[in-house]
């Protein structure tokens, strides 16, 4: 899958000011309202947060990859943020998570939706690349990390 | 309907099809369930019975005669032509299952062991023809194809045995299923050469050694050309045939495409089988593989017993006791070859000897592509009845030995390896899940396929006797497998953080039902809505 068109400079944001879960998730939320993709704001962030209450996707080494299915959407979409401060956001090594990768896929549709969180967090597996990340000055730069 | 003369020639094709499909399955079937042989012994077997040569050509009732020879030999032409599909099928699904990305893998060492194999084989069975007075030169068309019959691998037969002992993964299985891709790729073309040079030697042409040379790059030239340009638009056809949405329209067209290409083979001068082979290993890196093998497998499985009954339908019987002894000889030299061959190059790349000879081993039988090139050389008159006893004898014995000797040779469970810790780089990644009751985990085998599905990979079902699953979207491919309570999905490094992924919101959802199915009373209301008043009748001393 083509792994650029659910991720957009304007679904970027290098600079998260919420300091809790809850907060970082209502940002990323409205970063995804923001780009016109969804019909129900408050469906997205229940479906993001109800997944979040059965189990953290805080993983390790700083990363998040909060996500949830509603019908709120048609197609997936993806946002990515960056608290360079971190956030407890419940992770397997107990450490502030800095990077979110945030996905939204339609309930009812089939597609690769988990293939794409593979495939966007798979670069974050690289030490040198997350801090590349956490230094990058734009929106652009951390695109061509992710994607080249 | 005194001796079945009068019979319609329509009619009596329908019947002689319909023998040939029951016995053969019947003769499979016998030699599988009671004897733990190859199938293909059974149905090869059941044809030399059924035969011209045999009880075919006795005086039945109703039917006379139901198998005669004619002048078009021992198959009817409409059978041959039948026997020909079932040949173009059968190698169309061989290049569907072969594992192009675990021959590139291993490929340096398969290629070593496939290229061994195939010139020591091709070596000793031309020499057989001609060190035992078959052919009086190396270039004679009998020395030819006994020595392309001799080169052709049956890994089926081997990858079942591997299978069963679990031993798929193994060093040693890995190696047998890559250099069995080479092995395939060279057989093919040393039939398109052999071909070439029996069509010059029909023509009344000599041949010359740089006629030989001018024909291998002909046929290798062809062959290169064909593959690499399948490979490079296999997906775009995919995309053209997934056009057609419903499974069994894909597989039709594609399967038509198959015989289209493997007709177009034939006439630039290669076998038919060669274009079915290349397309089918062009389509073997899409992700409609599956897909096409499924909707065929039951064509397949109804034609391809008939392919090989016909192949011993077209054994004389009555020479095999003058060509008893060479083809005993022709057989202890086919096995040798390909056991020396394949296992000299496995001791240089690894292996101990334990290991070297289960290679060996396990690149033993011949079996389908042999018989299509016997076939191919008595129909063309390459070669005659003898020679095509002498190869079919070969194959009997090398079907029946290679499967035997394979699964003696892992009795012993010490590592092939000569660095045994060399292993652990050689195979996959295994995720394993164990449940607290096998109905729980296979609850959670559906929901892992479901969920795999949901991401639009395609999962089939290796056979409905087995619990093996392979999952396949582009390149990737996992193998799920379930056992009493356990749940094991095989995936390679580079996609295990997706499998991971897919596995745990799967677990996610089953504690959300557990826990809603916990909280929820619904559950016992509806189960009592279900029994209440299933036993609720009047008794009948009721006094109402």
């Amino acid at each position: 899958m083509n792994p650029k068109k659910p991720l957009t400079a304007e679904t970027i944001n290098l600079n998260l000011k919420g300091d809790t879960k809850e907060a970082i998730l209502a940002e990323m939320v409205d970063l995804l309202t923001a780009s016109g993709h969804i019909r129900d704001r408050d469906a997205v962030l229940r479906a993001v947060s109800e997944r979040e209450k059965r189990m953290s996707t805080g993983m390790q080494n700083g990363i998040a990859i909060p996500h949830g299915k509603t019908d709120s959407v048609d197609c997936l979409i993806a946002a990515l943020g960056i608290k360079r401060s971190g956030v407890d956001f419940g992770a397997l090594d107990g450490q502030p998570s800095s990077i979110f990768v945030m996905t939204v896929s339609p309930d009812s549709r089939t597609g690769p939706h988990i293939q794409f969180l593979a495939e966007i967090s798979r670069p974050l597996n690289d030490p040198a690349v997350r801090a590349k990340i956490l230094a990058a000055a734009s929106r652009e730069e951390v695109l061509h990390l992710l994607i080249g | 309907m005194p001796g079945g003369a009068d019979i319609d020639p329509v009619v009596r094709f329908i019947l002689q099809l319909g023998l040939l499909i029951v016995f053969t399955r019947m003769g499979g079937i016998w030699l599988r369930r009671w004897f733990r042989l190859p199938g293909v012994l059974g149905e090869l077997i059941s044809g030399m019975i059924i035969g011209p040569y045999a009880l075919g050509r006795f005086n039945w009732p109703l039917v006379g005669p139901i198998f005669r020879l004619t002048a078009a030999g021992a198959v009817p032409p409409e059978l041959h032509a039948i026997a020909i599909f079932a040949s173009v099928i059968l190698l169309f699904l061989c290049g569907l299952e072969t594992d192009l990305s675990t021959f590139l893998r291993y490929s340096i060492a398969g290629t070593f062991v496939g290229i061994g194999g195939v010139l020591l084989s091709f070596y000793l069975g031309a020499g057989c023809a001609v060190w035992f007075g078959l052919a009086d030169s190396w270039v004679s068309p009998t020395a030819l194809f006994l020595g392309a019959i001799a080169t052709a691998t049956s890994v089926g037969i081997s990858a079942r045995i591997l299978s069963e002992r679990r031993k798929m993964d193994a060093p040693e299985g890995v190696i047998i299923l890559a250099a069995a891709v080479f092995d395939d790729v060279l057989g093919i073309i040393v039939l398109a050469i052999v071909m070439g040079m029996a069509r010059a030697a029909a023509a009344g042409q000599g041949i010359a050694w740089n006629s030989v040379a001018a024909i291998a790059i002909k046929a290798f030239g062809l062959w290169i050309a064909a593959t690499a340009t399948g490979l490079l638009l296999a997906r775009r056809l995919a995309r053209l045939l997934k056009w057609f949405q419903s499974p069994g329209a894909i597989a039709a067209v594609a399967l038509g495409c198959a015989l289209l290409v493997a007709g177009l083979f034939e006439m630039a001068g290669l076998a038919m089988i060669i274009g079915a082979y290349v397309l089918g290993l062009a389509l073997s890196r899409t992700d409609i593989v599956q897909l096409v093998q499924a909707e065929i497998q039951g064509l397949h499985n109804i034609l391809v017993p008939v392919f090989f009954g016909t192949m011993g339908m077209m054994v004389n019987l009555a020479v095999i006791p003058s060509v008893l002894k060479i083809g005993l000889i022709y057989a202890v030299l086919a096995i040798l070859s390909k056991t020396a061959g394949c296992a000299l190059p496995a001791l240089l790349c690894g292996f101990n000897r334990r290991g070297a000879l289960r290679i060996g081993i396990g690149m033993l039988p011949r079996g389908e592509v042999a018989l299509i090139i016997a076939g191919i050389g008595l129909s063309s008159g390459a070669i005659g009845e003898n020679v095509f006893g002498v190869a079919i004898l070969m194959t009997l014995i090398t079907t029946l030995l290679g499967p035997l000797l394979l699964a003696r040779s892992f009795d012993h469970p010490g590592s092939g390896l000569r660095r045994p810790a060399d292993a652990a780089r050689t195979q996959g990644k295994d995720i394993v899940l164990f449940f607290a009751s096998p109905d729980m985990a296979d609850f959670m085998r559906a929901r892992i396929i479901r969920a795999f599905r949901n991401e639009e990979f395609y999962v089939y079902r290796l056979s409905p006797d087995a619990s093996t699953y392979h999952i396949r979207k582009d390149d990737m491919f996992f193998t799920l497998d379930h056992e009493e309570n356990s749940v094991t999905l095989r995936v390679p490094a580079k996609d295990e953080t997706l499998a991971r992924l897919v596995i745990a919101e799967e677990m996610l959802t089953l504690r959300s039902m557990l826990h809603m199915a916990r909280e929820n009373g619904q559950l016992d209301n509806m189960e009592h809505e279900l029994v209440a008043g299933l036993f609720g009748g009047p008794n009948e001393d009721d006094p109402t």
